[in-house]
């Protein structure tokens, strides 16, 4: 197979682009993508201070590595979330690379915040996931407002995407398919959030941090309880392979045509919101969510007869 | 003879009579855009020929979590 661009031997075959790729012009065809999702999603501009939520995965590195080489102002953020074995590994694989790559890094301890997640995993009678990932949510959301970044950007890419959207049109949740999207703009005490590789494929992403040698596996987390969306990834796969391109449409005119519709449909609810008493993260109660894990985590452990 | 590593699960096997990325990915019941398919530190697409004594890495990209 040749190079659709300059005919050289070709090292990735992209079915539903009807073309391939040598290894020098695989990264424009990648750096394309993501200026496209950029331009069309009005994510951010090149004036504009981007915080990039790195938790040493692929996808998260890679979406970095391109930023920074496009000449946007951006700032790693990795979150430590204070579990053996697991999380000092993530840790230096994000602090090598951006020392390697001279890459704005800011780290944040869960464990100084009062939050370490075996102690929560003991603690608290929640499943440690959903309460993982509404911490990580909030200092993302926390450190990027406090360091008056204008957007927040995360390594999501179609198969992320288009997983969750077969996810949640299987179950038409509403509220889901009313505000979701690579551009969620900034409100009431909520960064913008962006996804700025919408448009890329996790092969595509495979292919771009091998080519930047990006090691493409991490130890997963051993308290994952397997990956979420596995399965749905490798149903939407079998429909990619059978017609390339319907998981990019599948995802896109959900964007055009389906979210509009659910956006009119999904009248204003929830409660108004207002900062948190203790941190200032905007809630709905006097105290946030995560301050309140925090208290519950003290009193149990506490009674526990444990200490942070 | 080809020898396959295959990743992330760290497992190693041998095929025979595999002369192609796609007959190599279809043994291995992968389809093109699941994996990565590297030898000696470059990416195959599924029409390259394989050899006898080839050493082949297969990264499956699907990420877990
Ligand atoms: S798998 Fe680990 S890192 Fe991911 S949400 Fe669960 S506890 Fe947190
Ligand atoms: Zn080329
Ligand atoms: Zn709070």
């Amino acid at each position: 197979m040749k190079c659709t661009r300059c005919k050289a031997p070709a090292s990735t075959a992209l079915p539903s682009h009807n073309a391939a790729f040598c290894p020098d012009c695989f990264p424009l065809f990648f750096t394309k993508q993501v200026e496209t999702a950029i331009r069309r999603q009005k994510m951010f501009t090149h004036d504009e201070r981007i915080l990039v939520a790195l938790s040493g995965g692929k996808d998260s590195l890679a979406l970095m590595l391109e930023l920074s080489l496009q000449g946007y102002d951006v700032t790693g953020l990795h979150i430590d979330l204070a579990i053996p074995n697991s999380s000092p590994k993530a840790r230096a694989k994000v602090e090598a690379f951006c020392q390697q790559h001279g890459l704005n890094l800011q780290v944040l301890e869960v464990a100084k915040e009062g939050l370490p997640i075996p102690a929560i995993k003991k603690h608290i009678k929640r499943p440690v996931c959903s309460v993982c990932g509404k911490i990580k949510r909030h200092y993302f959301n926390r450190i990027a407002r406090e360091g008056g970044f204008d957007a927040l950007a995360t390594g999501h890419n179609l198969d992320d995407e288009a997983a969750r959207l077969f996810a949640n049109t299987l179950r038409w949740d509403s509220g889901y398919l009313s505000d979701q999207g690579p551009t969620l703009p900034g409100e009431e005490g909520f960064i913008r959030k962006v996804k700025p590789l919408y448009r890329l494929t996790e092969f595509e992403t495979a292919n771009y941090a091998f080519m930047k040698g990006i090691e493409i596996h991490s130890d997963p987390c051993p308290y994952s309880g397997g990956a979420s969306f596995t399965g749905h990834k490798k149903l939407l796969g079998e429909l990619e392979h059978k017609s390339p391109g319907s998981k990019f449409s599948f995802y896109d005119n959900f964007l055009k045509r389906g979210r509009p519709a659910f956006k009119l449909l999904e009248k204003e609810q929830g409660d108004p919101l207002s900062p948190c008493d203790t941190c200032g993260s905007p809630t709905s109660l006097d105290k946030c969510g995560v301050c309140r894990i925090r208290e519950t985590l003290e009193r149990n452990m506490k009674e526990a007869g444990e200490s942070l | 003879m080809i020898t396959v590593n295959i990743e992330p699960e760290g497992k190693s096997t041998t095929l025979y009579k595999t002369r192609t990325v796609i007959a190599l990915l279809n043994k291995l019941d992968l389809r093109p855009t699941m994996a990565l398919v590297i030898r000696n530190g470059e990416l195959l697409t599924p029409d390259v020929k394989l050899f006898n004594g080839d050493v082949i890495t297969v990264k499956k990209v699907i990420s877990a979590g």
